[in-house]
């Protein structure tokens, strides 16, 4: 099943639903018995009773020797809440091989959606973003919400330019609830411009993932010649040497992913470099490390 | 400096293509898109220059493989001093090694004075060896090493050709074409005035070539050789065989000679003969007493002049039992047969004997060659279907067949063997004209002899026979075929559409029929072919083309075989080149023995006239006005020397070197694309 997380291998298959099928239960089925990643009714706490909770989960055994009414907890039934930011801006059609930036962070967003809301019945929601609002689904854990989210995915087809700004001024509003919120991006702008943008959902309580998605030919560019190289956000034309993309380039580009990392990381937030020539399971374990140190 | 086609420099315009290819190729820079430049700078200024100077070094080789190919076409040339032109030269040393060089010290001395031309060359001036055989053989590449050159003039050696200048000519024309400097012919010779072909027009020597003779003889000595022997080739009756030898004197007063036969090292006869002044005579040898096989004989002369190899003339004999000819003829037909032997044991050098079959006793004959020489089907009504089967296989396998028509066979719808339809015959005594006579006759025809005396022979009878693909050799007056002949296999058949016997002609009663029978005998049984003597240089048939892969073997005069096992399973034909006794395996099986004798012609060593070799050494007439008029040095003016070849190799060089900067420059592009 591992060979099923390559992203050129999943370019093949038809239908998000199906890939993050693929992805996670490949990824599950190569976790084993790992003791961190628990997904079995495994025992958690002991709640007390309020009006209102569903009665299926009270302890029978325990009322019956207490004569007090507790609900069982476990690990896997934790209520969380995973909201993903999707950047769906110009710049995310790139590609130099079968997988376009967009294709992969839609594979990586449905797989998250899937272990988060088929496997664990967790809220999960996605807002699409790029210079404004696109596209939101709010977290819910309802019937068909998967299907939603999807949907809302296949339909996030990249354009127009990234500002992180603008649009996180309104995800305040819809982060309202605790919980984990994944920001998929190739972040093409200033990392301190991005943090500070990024940091109010985390002062909200939140657990926020940056899933910094670059391809293999952005960070280690090669050029056998001088050409011309046309921004795909703004258009702009640009004719660069060879000498300059396999040097100043790369040293820019790596101080850049360095500078964020440290960035986010400084404000209490995690940073996952995602490559798209690498499998997914990098991105799934990232965000079940990131859960596991919340329960 | 000029040019010698300048109109040539019109090509010049297609210098346009490569400028015009490159601004377009300039302008041409496809995009590639990138998902953001925010780390990017530009850098376009140095990208352009590195860019702009490759394409203008490809740009200016284009542009100079264009110019100087249309510069090469021009024909440049630079005019360079005469004297510097002339102190450049070729040196053409050609020396004589033909037959006639053997006598006395010709080229000892042609050797010496090459020797000494040598020595007295100028320091820049190249030499080339040239030996002027029945071809011309270069010795020497040009060059200014004198021990080569001495080498290559000290290794000829007299051989036993016969040349002619007009090869040497042609040679030098060649060399001429190719080597731009002045050239400078010296030819080592006795001059001998067999060796000037027809027309002078053969020897004329380029502009560019000056002849320097160096005559090795001053006068014609007289010499005696023995011209022509005339002897057969296959003896079957040592009493019958005849010797004819012809006795030439050059130059010479009337004078007795003694002639030798010399069978196997062995004289067994001698005659006088009285040689007139400048004259011939003929001496005879009435038997020719050999062993069977092959015997060398030879006939000698005691002459004692300068030129002592050419006193003796070789030829080969070979004594076998006489043949066995069949002859097929009707039951009632006792004329033809008793023409047909007559004649046949007439001829001297024939040595068959007829074997007469009447027709219903042949069907169970199957012939060979190994059993019969050839076979005559005389005026047969019907020939048995087996043994015409077994005729045609016979002739097939390179057998011969004779095949005549007279008034029963022309009643036949078709001719036995030869395959024709009868078409219709003609009885000429019974029209008015009584008999026609023969119209045209093939006088290289091998049957034919004295082709001026068939037109005296009357025909009563004749049958028109459809010729189809057979070679028609006679025809008679009325234009009937009267001798043809036809190729099957490896054989041949003979038609005479007359009869053999003196009814239906009256050829058999004509002092012309034992030559027509003795000639077309030896032609259908294949001894016509084999000489005992040949000359210098001529070939000898080793194969024919059915005898593809077998192998032969030919042993020279020393005893050693010339030819190298592949050579001797694929080669057709042999020249001989060295007077003396060859002896031969030949593809077929059969062995056979020649004696090579030089060319005649070489012994006559009249000398060219001095005017001629004037002319020809343009120290005289039209051509030495010319020469005079072309001659720079002589001028003391300028000549033009072309360049182009050195523009052609700057071509060359430019063209590598585009080769190599496009392929670099393209495979960028593929790879980048």
């Amino acid at each position: 099943m591992q060979r099923f997380l390559n992203p050129d291998v999943l370019a093949g298959i038809s239908g998000l639903e199906l890939i993050a099928k693929t992805v996670v239960q490949g990824f599950v089925s190569g976790l084993h018995r790992s003791p961190n990643f628990g997904f079995s009714q495994e025992f958690a706490e002991y709640q007390s009773y309020t009006p209102g909770d569903d009665l299926r989960y009270v302890d029978w055994n325990v009322y019956a020797r207490s004569d007090r009414l507790y609900l069982k907890r476990y690990r896997g039934e934790t209520n969380t809440l995973l909201t993903v930011l999707l950047d769906a801006s110009n710049s995310m059609k790139y590609t130099s091989h079968a997988v376009t930036k967009m294709d992969y962070a839609r594979y990586a967003a449905a797989s998250l959606f899937y272990l988060t809301s088929q496997m664990q019945r967790d809220a999960a929601g996605l807002i699409v973003f790029d210079d404004e609002l696109r596209d939101y689904i709010r977290p819910s854990t309802r019937q068909g919400q998967l299907h939603r989210l999807l949907a809302a995915l296949d339909r996030a087809e990249p354009r127009a330019r990234t500002d992180f700004a603008k649009p996180i001024l309104h995800f305040q509003d819809m982060l309202r609830r605790r919980g984990f919120v994944v920001l998929i991006s190739d972040f093409y702008d200033d990392p301190e411009k991005i943090v500070r943008a990024a940091e109010p959902m985390r002062f909200h309580g939140n657990e926020v993932l940056f899933f910094h998605v670059l391809d293999p030919q952005e960070l280690r560019p090669k050029l056998r010649e001088p050409m011309t190289l046309v921004d795909l956000e703004t258009d702009e034309a640009l004719e660069v040497t060879p000498d300059y993309a396999q040097h100043e380039y790369r040293a820019k580009m790596d101080a850049h992913v360095k500078l964020l990392s440290e960035k986010v990381r400084a404000a209490g937030m995690e940073y996952k470099l995602l490559q798209t020539d690498l499998p997914l399971d990098d991105a799934l374990r990232e965000f079940l490390t990131l859960r596991q140190g919340r329960l | 400096m000029g040019l010698l086609a300048p109109w040539f420099l019109a090509g010049a315009l297609a210098l346009g293509l490569p400028v015009y290819l490159h601004m377009l190729r300039r302008h041409k820079n496809t995009p590639h898109p990138f998902s953001s430049l925010m780390f990017f700078e530009r850098r376009t200024q140095s990208s352009i220059k590195h860019r702009r100077l490759r394409y203008l070094l490809l740009l200016s080789l284009r542009l100079a493989l264009l110019l100087l190919l249309v510069l090469a076409f021009a024909n440049p040339f630079i005019n360079r001093p005469a004297a510097a032109l002339a102190g450049d030269k070729l040196l053409l040393l050609a020396i004589d090694d033909t037959f006639s060089m053997r006598a006395g010290t010709r080229l000892a001395d042609a050797r010496s004075q090459a020797r000494a031309v040598v020595d007295a060359r100028g320091p820049s001036d190249r030499v080339q060896v040239l030996a002027l055989d029945s071809t011309v053989r270069i010795l020497t590449q040009p060059t200014r090493d004198a021990g080569t050159l001495r080498a290559a003039i000290d290794s000829v050696q007299p051989g036993d050709a016969h040349a002619t200048l007009d090869s040497l000519a042609r040679v030098v024309r060649s060399i001429g074409e190719s080597v731009r400097t002045p050239i400078e012919l010296h030819l080592f010779s006795d001059m001998q005035k067999s060796s000037m072909p027809a027309s002078f027009g053969e020897i004329a020597l380029p502009a560019n070539v000056s002849l320097l003779l160096h005559p090795v003889a001053r006068d014609a000595p007289a010499n005696f050789v023995v011209e022509a022997v005339s002897a057969p080739g296959q003896v079957w009756d040592t009493k019958k065989a005849r010797v004819q030898a012809v006795i030439a004197g050059y130059h010479s007063s009337a004078a007795k000679r003694t002639v030798s036969l010399v069978v196997a090292g062995k004289t067994i006869a001698t005659r006088t003969a009285d040689v007139p002044a400048g004259g011939r005579a003929t001496v005879e040898f009435d038997s020719l007493e050999v062993p069977y096989g092959f015997t060398r004989c030879e006939v000698r002369i005691d002459s004692a002049d300068s030129l002592p190899d050419d006193d003796v003339a070789r030829f080969a004999v070979e004594r076998t039992d006489p043949k066995r000819v069949l002859f097929v003829r009707e039951p009632t037909d006792s004329r033809s047969e008793l023409y047909f032997r007559s004649a046949l044991v007439s001829a001297a050098e024939a040595a068959f004997t007829v074997e007469s079959v009447p027709v219903n006793q042949v069907s169970a004959l199957q012939p060979t060659q190994a059993q019969y020489a050839f076979v005559v089907l005389s005026d047969l009504l019907s020939t048995p279907a087996p043994f015409e089967q077994a005729l045609t296989k016979y002739v097939r396998d390179g057998g011969g067949v004779w095949v005549s028509i007279g008034t029963s066979a022309a009643r036949a719808p078709s001719v036995p063997v030869f395959g024709g339809r009868i078409i219709d015959s003609r009885s000429y005594a019974r029209d008015g004209a009584r008999f026609v006579s023969v119209g045209q006759v093939d006088p290289a025809y091998p049957s034919v002899e004295q082709a001026d005396r068939w037109a005296g022979v009357k025909f009563f009878f004749a049958v028109r026979v459809d010729p189809g693909d057979a070679t028609v050799a006679a025809r008679l007056s009325d234009q009937t075929p009267i001798l043809l002949e036809k190729k099957i296999g490896e054989g041949r058949v003979v038609l005479f559409t007359s009869g053999l016997d003196n009814v239906t002609n009256d050829f058999p009663q004509k002092p012309i029929w034992v030559p027509l029978v003795d000639r077309t005998a030896r032609y259908l049984s294949g001894t016509e072919s084999r000489s005992g003597s040949r000359v210098v240089d001529s070939f000898l048939e080793l194969r024919t083309a059915k005898e593809r892969s077998v192998s032969v073997e030919v042993t020279d005069p020393d005893g050693k075989r010339p030819l190298s096992l592949s050579e001797a399973s694929t080669a057709e034909n042999y020249q001989l080149t060295r007077a003396g006794f060859y002896e031969l395996r030949l593809a077929s099986g059969r062995r056979d023995m020649v004696g090579v004798n030089p060319d005649r012609r070489e012994s006559d060593l009249s000398q060219i006239s001095g005017e001629a070799l004037a002319l020809w050494s343009g120290k005289g007439g039209a051509q030495a006005e010319q020469a005079a008029a072309v001659d720079p040095a002589a001028a003391g003016q300028t000549a033009p020397y072309g360049v182009w070849w050195y523009i052609m190799l700057l071509v060359c060089l430019a063209a590598v070197a585009e080769s190599v900067f496009s392929g670099q420059y393209l495979g960028t592009q593929r790879e980048g694309s």
